[in-house]
């Protein structure tokens, strides 16, 4: 979600210092897990949202990539480690989108409303990611 | 004729009714091609599921720590400072600078504390790459040098520290046990900030971002103690309009 494992850790600190901050606010409705989990998405969507008003969208430049052409055919399994790396090489938006809802295991509807964009967009975001992954996983 | 990739991914995701489906499987017992491609993009839908969590590295908690543990100071002293101004209507002036100075001892610390986790939370990743190629195209003579250079600074900066240790030390009775306390903690954190920089040092020598860690550390904590020297200056001369100067100084800082 973050784009590098340094912003990674930048936003892994500034989760927990938000925690400490609110745990007086916790008033024990869900579990503390749960509490930390939801003010950890929300801080790193506010932080994606930011970065995509910033670099306006990249996810446009995938519009015209929805052909199965490019990838060559693997013979080997996809190794985790490798999907890793792909991951972190997709364009922001639907990198985002796809995490929350490949990794994550967040229906499309739950993606558009963390990510403030419509559903359709979200599977449409999601699909280029497949077919981006597919193609880099295929360059091997 | 092959069916729209976006048709291919909607039959991954279970999203056809009962006749697209049935349209797409027929495709498939005849078209090798579609047959890989939906092959692969569940392949990759349950990878994706199944991938690990990533721990962080072990300094992100140490960082953590730290911040934690400077924010927790800031926090306890704001509270001690409302009550010392509540107190003052009462004559306790020495309750006020109590707190004070205990909030001008935490205001540095926190600054410090800022400046040394602004710099921990890593370069830009334009500067992360300068860094990256500029460590690889470095010889060993200039990484000699620059090693030279960070004890001698290394040098000044213990000595500097030192002196000032002293005096804060033999005058902290001017100020109250919380705030020296407090004072103490804050410096525990710097130091360790400064063991974990010479730490990394020992294993890579030459790691810019170690050496200048360390030398951030050593300035915090020459800041903070000349702060609290000049505080105890200024609160045993009684001088109560230059202790506020300076806690007025630190919250600009701050």
């Amino acid at each position: 979600m973050a784009g590098s494992p340094e912003d990674g850790e930048d936003l892994l600190q500034e989760v927990f210092l938000q925690a400490f901050r609110k745990l007086g606010t916790f008033k024990g409705d869900a579990s503390l897990g749960t509490w930390l989990y939801r003010l950890a998405l929300n801080h790193c969507l506010d932080y994606v949202r930011s970065r995509q008003a910033r670099m306006k969208k990249l996810t446009d430049t995938l519009d015209a990539e929805t052909s199965f052409e490019p990838a060559a055919r693997r013979t080997t399994p996809i190794a985790k480690l490798d999907l890793d790396r792909a991951i972190e090489r997709l364009p922001d938006g639907c990198r985002e989108a796809f995490v929350l809802h490949d990794v994550e295991g967040f229906d499309h509807r739950e993606v558009g409303e963390l990510l403030g964009i419509a559903e359709g967009t979200s599977k449409s975001q999601v699909f280029k990611a497949r077919l981006k992954l597919r193609a880099m996983l295929g360059e091997r | 004729m092959h069916p729209d990739p976006a048709v291919l991914n909607d039959y991954v995701e279970d999203a056809l009714g009962a006749s697209g489906r049935a349209d797409v499987e027929g495709h498939l017992e005849s078209c090798a091609d579609c047959r890989g491609a939906v092959n692969e993009l569940r392949e990759i839908r349950d990878v994706a599921k199944a991938l690990d969590p990533r721990d962080p590295p072990a300094r992100s908690w140490t960082r953590l720590q730290r911040a934690i543990a400077l924010e927790h100071g800031a926090r306890a002293v704001q509270v001690a400072g409302s009550r010392s101004a509540d107190a003052s209507g009462s004559g306790s002036r020495r309750q006020l600078w109590i707190g004070v100075a205990a909030a001008a001892a935490l205001v540095i610390a926190t600054a410090a504390g800022l400046r040394y986790a602004g710099f921990t939370s890593g370069p830009s990743s334009s500067q992360r790459a300068t860094t990256t190629g500029g460590a690889n195209a470095n010889t060993d003579a200039a990484a000699q040098a620059v090693e030279a250079e960070l004890k001698q600074a290394e040098a000044h900066y213990e000595k500097a520290i030192q002196g000032l240790e002293t005096i804060a030390n033999s005058e902290k009775g001017a100020l109250d046990p919380q705030t020296a306390a407090t004072m103490q903690k804050n410096l525990a954190v710097i130091d360790q900030a400064i063991s974990e920089s010479r730490a990394a040092l020992r294993v890579q020598p030459a790691s810019a971002p170690a050496q200048q860690s360390l030398l951030e550390s050593f300035k915090a904590k020459l800041a903070l103690l000349e702060d609290t020297v000049a505080l105890i200056n200024e609160m045993r001369k009684g001088n109560d309009a230059g202790a506020a100067r300076i806690v007025s100084g630190l919250k600009g800082k701050g």
